[in-house]
């Protein structure tokens, strides 16, 4: 046993970490080796006065922080899942998940809360969003405005003013009765045979309110205009209205008539008589109708 | 401990006063800053409820808080690199060395004062082997499982440790 070895004991000797047997050799070679023995002195001396190195004692506040600390972990831990998370973490750990797995599952959630989320999301803007709410508000409002101004500007001096509000009726969906009242009163008393034409035109597209036939039948008597009268004719025919052969006759024995516009409604009378229908006149034939030398030459073409 | 991990964190208390002198005179010698020694003590504490079910049972609880000591410690010193160390113990140092050594009371406290200003310039690894077996009279074995390494390399850096306190005690005291 040489002296080398025995320093490189002497820190586990000091530490109580020797086993017997080695401390026993220890003890017998210090005592017979000078060398040895100061070196162990001055060691032991070292190692005793470490000891007494001081220590501050901990400060008042650490045990009160302590508990502070300890309570507010226990209000954030639920008591009743305690036992079963600490072994579900347990359990969690003892799986090993490779990193990568985890992250793969991490990431397929969250492609599926996005799914989720975008489907929900979209689901929402098909039924009634508050956009489409406001646009249909707005389209109704848009006719509601329509009517007004076709009420107001159908009152206007301006003829052609007056045109424009009777060009207004086709861009409104469902015309209300003031509408047609409107319209039919423009029909029989506008001074302006343009004017009555064209209302005539727009009320015939709205010949399936019942209340617009008879106001066109009630019409016929009322009218000068050998235009309009003839035009009117026509109006009859195309909506097959029997009910207008009576006025249609009275029309007739007018002393002053056209004599065109006599043929056109004699014409008229016996469509309407016989159930055939009649060539559809057009509006736009009118002013032919009128003028041409064979004024009944779509009707006699067809019968 | 086992009984904290299975939810009787009630038990914590029962660990805090009877380790946390320990734990603080172990952060002290590693830190040599009372204060930030105390925030370190609670710091491991509040890592012992939090990581509560990483404690085996296998090994004794004291190891496993010095282990928790280390990682708290580690992250410390990390965090403050550029803050001045061991300031406590320079003060203390001055103070006694201030001291005129006629009287053997004197002296004995010079020594002490020297030796823990040596053991305050040690190397941190140096110190902690040395902490941990003279102060807190932890067994190599023990010391081995915190350290995550063997009971022979305990030995070696142990013997090494009182070695270099030496020569940085005399270096001092000349």
């Amino acid at each position: 046993m040489n002296c080398d070895h025995i320093k490189e004991q002497l820190t586990e000797y000091l530490n109580h970490q020797l086993p017997d047997a080695e401390r026993f050799a220890l003890e017998a070679h210090v005592a017979k080796c000078p060398g040895c023995q100061e070196e162990l002195e001055s060691m032991q001396q070292m190692w005793q006065t470490l000891g007494s190195v001081p220590v501050p004692e901990p400060s008042e506040n650490l045990r009160p922080e302590f508990y502070a600390m300890l309570a507010s972990y226990k209000e954030t831990m639920p008591t009743a899942l305690a036992t079963p998370l600490g072994g579900f973490f347990g359990w969690l750990q003892s799986l090993m998940l490779p990193q990568s797995a985890v992250r793969l599952a991490y990431g397929l959630s969250l492609l599926a809360v996005g799914l989720v989320g975008g489907y929900w999301l979209n689901n929402k803007k098909t039924a009634a969003t508050p956009e489409q709410q406001q646009l249909a508000t707005l389209t109704t409002q848009v006719e509601q405005m329509r009517q007004v101004m076709l009420l107001s500007l159908i009152k206007n001096p301006s003829a052609s003013e007056r045109l424009r509000a009777v060009s207004y009726t086709k861009e409104i969906s469902g015309p209300n009765d003031r509408v047609i009242e409107a319209l039919l009163s423009t029909l029989n008393h506008d001074d302006n045979v343009n004017v009555r034409l064209a209302t005539l035109e727009a009320l015939a597209e709205l010949a399936d309110e019942p209340k617009v036939r008879m106001g066109l039948v009630q019409s016929l008597p009322q009218q000068e205009s050998p235009l309009v009268q003839s035009a009117l004719a026509d109006v009859m025919v195309q909506l097959q209205e029997k009910r207008s052969v009576q006025p249609l006759r009275r029309l007739l024995k007018q002393p002053d008539l056209n004599q065109t516009v006599k043929d056109k409604i004699k014409e008229s009378i016996k469509t309407l008589s016989t159930g055939q229908p009649a060539a559809p006149s057009t509006s736009n034939d009118y002013d032919e109708t009128f003028l041409s030398p064979q004024p009944d030459r779509s009707a006699g073409a067809i019968v | 401990m086992l009984r904290v991990k299975a939810g009787d964190v009630d038990r914590m208390g029962l660990l805090f006063e009877r380790y946390h002198r320990k734990l603080f005179g172990f952060l002290y010698h590693m830190l040599g800053q009372a204060e930030a020694s105390e925030d370190l003590v609670q710091t491991v504490f509040y890592r012992m409820l939090k990581y509560r079910h990483t404690f085996t049972g296998d090994g004794e609880f004291r190891t496993w808080m010095y282990h928790l000591a280390r990682n708290v410690l580690a992250d410390h010193v990390k965090k403050n690199r550029h803050s001045v160390r061991h300031s406590d113990v320079a003060d203390y140092a001055e103070k006694i060395g201030g001291g005129v050594g006629a009287d053997e009371q004197l002296q004995r406290e010079q020594e002490v004062a020297t030796l823990h200003s040596a053991l305050a310039k040690l190397s941190a690894e140096n110190r902690e082997v040395l902490v941990l077996s003279r102060f807190q009279e932890l067994k190599y074995e023990e010391i081995a499982r915190v350290m995550n390494t063997t009971e022979g390399a305990v030995k070696v850096r142990v013997h090494r440790a009182m070695n270099e306190l030496k020569t940085i005690y005399l270096r001092i005291e000349n």
